[in-house]
């Protein structure tokens, strides 16, 4: 039976209300990498020549490999903190009840709603108030606040999924409770771990809002570098760092999806 | 027995972690109180100045764009989104499934800057849309889209899009196809079968995906700071620039503390109105 | 309190009594306001094969991980060879456990496997792999000590779980529902070889499950169990002929119910009427009940015959179910609550001596046990 005229055209329509979706979404990164390649210093359509140079300057802006190495201090130790916090406690969330449990775990949950700015802001007030130095350690703080929430969910799936019998099997065998989380549960969760630390390696790297607030000239990461470059220069050369970026993204959520899948993230009902 | 191994141990880093971020909310609520001292980082005694000042004109119309472009924003990226969730959800090829997801969601991890950049490229004057109008004859002169609450609100749906894809796909994912199918063996033609099935169906989605892409936008600071230029201004921006150009942060924690109050009411509210459509699509 | 009560007994403290494997004494498990295990009691003799038999629900499962300590009970103690386990850690308790889907560690070898539980006992690496290595022998599986668990058949990971339960020569050995993950062909033959492996390391075992045709057939006694309580304990044969319970008779195998009248009872025996016919049944289960009660008749298939029209309760054959070694008829009769008779005929002659629409009569010849009828 064929489907009536109204119909095909109906699902054709569809197709192609989802192609000018997935065109708006891809848009921006098509045109980024056309303009870095570009060799012209102003940014115009359609390039006019092929030039690698503004990566040659990206690579070689000294704020962009201060921010790049601040970043990646920052990144190191707010999401290695984040994973070991967000870890302990999604293992508690999973396992146990206790006094104020449910009070936590909606403050910890907190910074998915809550405006990026107003932690930023509210973290430049607090180490104003008890004079600490605007170094890494407030950046780092403000940032595993920021990241804790995916770890905690990513573990947290990693545990739900986690036979709990595998468990009971280890102390059945004589195993104390620190051999079986040694041995059996870290072991079993190091993929969600694995995944939940990338996640939130990706967005403590990337996060710019809150750490335009709390960083100083000399922590200032990438982004922000990034967004004091386009204050004064109109060149290409960001567009050239945006396309390290995009590819770089791409290269790790491909590998985080090989550890976690992203039909998990599907299940995600909030997330930033 | 009753003993519940590494409880303490692990409870712990996670309740400084939350003592911080109590720390500083604290921080922002008590400076919303005191007084603004010109030139000093220090503020002064308790006011309730900061939160008369909200009222002026040029303060409350701030919020109040900053709550339409929120609306707008939210209401085009629900129209947007929800033909990429539902080929994510209903389509039969894993290829293209998976292709769609991921096209989808790399954008949430690419960080504002990079994708605003990108963005003032595609909307620039001598930028993307503009050259290709140019070339094709349409326009002679550019259309002015940076520095427009327009210009805007594209790039902030570019922003919102993934995650409310990925809430709309999660809704659209729970709806058994069975009902759809069944709804047009009982004669019913596509587009009734979408509004009368799908549609009300997907609502929980639809009222999450809308309540986050508020909080989102709202959340939004690097969009409407560089495509809005200074000329769309958004509390946001208004909080940054209260707070790196005259300092007066006082005034920036009382902004700070409105906005995460209404945060929270439109959160509340969704909920509210969130409950009895899960009572209606109860599974 | 439990304490107490334990003293109170007629039977010895477990402590004094050598042979009693496992005693279980007025153990009760809550969850919230459900009451899951009611004060339950048990003896296990050491070295034998125990069953708890119940549909799902009845608190085998509870009772099984009560006795592995991975639940607390709310009341009663727990002994295993004389040693009170009720405060002690699972982990300390020397109990091997054979889960329902085995719970073999996926990220470690079967080799590891088998040795995790002697690893965690601090035994030389030596001694944990000529143990190892000694085990797998037993169970067939030598060849396979590098295989993951994933990489092995069902059949093959089950003895990989009951040698990993075994290895570390636990007092007793859990198995819970160990069968249930098999096809139906594996099960018999596994059935076979873990009761072989058992009786030659005389392990006490407690094994649980639904399934009555594998209680019946592996175990040495049986305790069925049916919401939260233990309904009746005894061997397979006890179990199957003589249940002293209402639900024990129709939980295990297969049963015809025929309403009767008590006509009187003489020391340990009693005889009821069905109709016009007399069947002797045990006194106990009728007991204070007065000649001329309703009770209910409870006759196996197989303690049935069918005979010559006018012999026994009247009936017409309705249908035969071939079953290879046995043909069961089904014979329309009113003396039968259901209106149906099941009737087991050894032999494939059946169909032929008695097709569908003759008239026959059905009589008593094996055991029967009769129950007060049901409250309404």
């Amino acid at each position: 039976m064929r489907r009536p005229l109204s119909h095909r055209l109906l699902g054709l329509a569809g197709k192609i209300a989802v192609g000018l979706v997935v065109a708006f979404i891809l848009l921006p990164a098509v045109v980024v990498t056309m303009s870095a390649f570009n060799d012209k210093a102003i940014m115009n359509f359609p390039p006019t020549g092929f030039s690698t140079r503004w990566f040659a300057r990206a690579f070689s802006y000294s704020d962009f490999s201060s921010g790049f190495r601040n970043g990646l201090i920052v990144t190191a130790f707010a999401s290695t903190i984040a994973l070991v916090v967000g870890t302990g406690f999604a293992f508690v969330l999973d396992r146990y009840e206790f006094r104020g449990k449910k009070a936590m775990e909606a403050i910890l949950t907190s910074p998915l709603v809550i405006p990026h700015f107003t932690i930023g802001l509210g973290f430049l007030i607090l180490a104003a108030q008890i004079h600490a130095a605007r170094g890494f350690a407030v950046v780092v703080v403000t940032h595993v606040v920021l990241v804790l929430p995916f770890v905690m969910r990513s573990v947290y799936v990693s545990l739900r999924n986690l036979d709990a019998r595998l468990e009971l099997a280890a102390a059945s065998l004589g195993a104390r409770p620190g051999r079986t989380l040694f041995t059996i549960t870290l072991p079993l969760l190091l993929p969600g771990l694995v995944s939940g630390w990338l996640f939130a390696a990706i967005l403590s790297f990337n996060e710019f809002t809150a750490s335009l607030f709390v960083t100083a000239q000399a922590t200032q990461t990438l982004p922000v570098a990034m967004y004091n470059y386009v204050r004064e220069y109109a060149d290409p050369t960001l567009a050239a760092l945006s396309v390290v970026y995009i590819v770089v993204t791409a290269l790790l959520l491909t590998i985080a999806n090989r550890f976690l899948g992203l039909g998990k993230v599907l299940n995600v009902e909030h997330g930033r | 027995m009753k003993t519940r191994p590494f409880l303490a141990l692990f409870v712990s880093p996670a309740a400084l972690a939350a003592l911080a971020l109590v720390g500083a909310l604290a921080a922002i609520l008590q400076y919303a109180f005191r007084a603004f001292v010109p030139g000093s980082m220090e503020p002064g005694g308790l006011t309730l100045a900061n939160f008369e000042a909200l009222l002026r004109p040029l303060y409350a119309g701030v919020f109040l764009q900053t709550v339409w472009i929120c609306l707008i924003t939210a209401l085009v990226t629900l129209v947007v989104a929800y033909p990429l969730a539902y080929a994510i959800v209903r389509s039969r090829s894993v290829t293209l499934k998976s292709f769609l997801l991921i096209t989808a969601l790399t954008p949430m991890f690419l960080g504002e800057v990079v994708r605003t950049y990108s963005w003032i490229i595609v909307l620039g004057n001598s930028g993307f849309i503009n050259s290709v109008l140019r070339g094709l004859g349409l326009i002679e002169r550019p259309i002015q889209l940076m520095f427009t609450t327009t210009g805007v609100v594209i790039a902030l749906v570019h922003v919102t899009l993934p995650i409310m894809t990925i809430m709309l796909a999660a809704a659209l994912s729970h709806i058994d196809a069975a009902y759809e199918k069944a709804a047009t063996s009982l004669g019913a033609g596509p587009v009734r079968v979408f509004l009368t099935v799908t549609l009300p169906l997907s609502m929980p989605g639809i009222v999450a995906g809308v309540t986050t892409a508020f909080a989102w936008t709202f959340s939004a600071f690097a969009t409407p700071q560089m495509i809005g230029g200074g000329r769309v201004p958004m509390v946001s921006t208004l909080i940054y620039q209260l707070g790196f150009a005259s300092f007066n942060f006082p005034f920036a924690a009382a902004l700070s503390v409105t906005g995460l109050a209404l945060t929270f009411a439109v959160l509340a509210l969704a909920k509210a109105a969130l409950s009895p459509l899960e009572r209606m699509g109860a599974h | 309190m439990a304490a107490e009560r334990l003293h109170t007994g007629t039977e010895a403290p477990a402590a004094t009594s050598a042979r009693v494997g496992v005693q279980i004494d007025g153990v009760t498990k809550k969850f919230g306001a459900f009451t899951a295990l009611h004060e339950a009691w048990l003896k296990i003799e050491q070295g034998s094969f125990m069953t708890l038999l119940g549909p799902s629900g009845c608190g085998k499962t509870t009772l099984l991980n009560l006795l592995a300590g991975f639940l607390e009970a709310n009341g009663g103690e727990i002994f295993v060879d004389g040693q009170l386990m009720t405060e002690t850690p699972p982990y300390a308790r020397e109990i091997g456990v054979v889960f329902q889907n085995y719970a073999l560690f996926p990220h470690m070898s079967v080799e590891k496997n088998v040795g995790y539980g002697l690893a965690a006992r601090g035994v030389p690496k030596r001694e944990i792999a000529s143990r190892v290595a000694d085990m797998l022998a037993l169970v067939k599986l030598s060849d396979f000590g590098h295989r993951k668990p994933k990489e092995l058949s069902g059949g093959q990971q089950q003895r990989v779980a009951l040698a990993r339960a075994l290895v570390i020569r636990p007092k007793l050995l859990l198995l819970d529902e160990p069968f249930s993950a098999l096809d139906k062909n594996l099960r018999g033959a596994m059935q076979v070889e873990i009761k072989e492996i058992q009786r030659s390391l005389g392990v006490t075992t407690i094994f649980v499950t639904h399934d009555q045709s594998e209680a019946l057939s592996m175990s040495d006694r049986i305790a069925v169990m049916s919401a939260g309580r233990i309904r009746q304990v005894g061997t397979p044969d006890e179990i199957y002929r003589r249940p002293t319970d209402r639900f024990v008779a129709s939980f295990v195998g297969d049963v015809n119910v025929l309403p009767a009248k008590l006509e009187r009872r003489l020391d340990d025996r009693a005889s009821v009427m069905v109709g016009a016919v007399r069947v002797e049944v045990p006194a106990g289960t009728v007991d204070g009940l007065a000649p001329g009660a309703a009770v209910d008749l409870f006759v196996r298939p197989d303690a049935l015959a069918i005979g010559e029209k006018g012999s026994g309760f009247p009936g017409t054959i309705a249908a035969h179910v071939y079953q290879g070694s046995h043909v069961d008829v089904l014979v329309d009769s009113p003396a039968t609550t259901g209106g149906r008779l099941l009737v087991r005929v050894p032999g494939t002659q059946a169909p032929h001596r008695w097709p569908v629409g003759q008239a026959v009569g059905v009589t008593p010849t094996g055991d029967a046990v009769a129950f007060p009828p049901e409250a309404a």
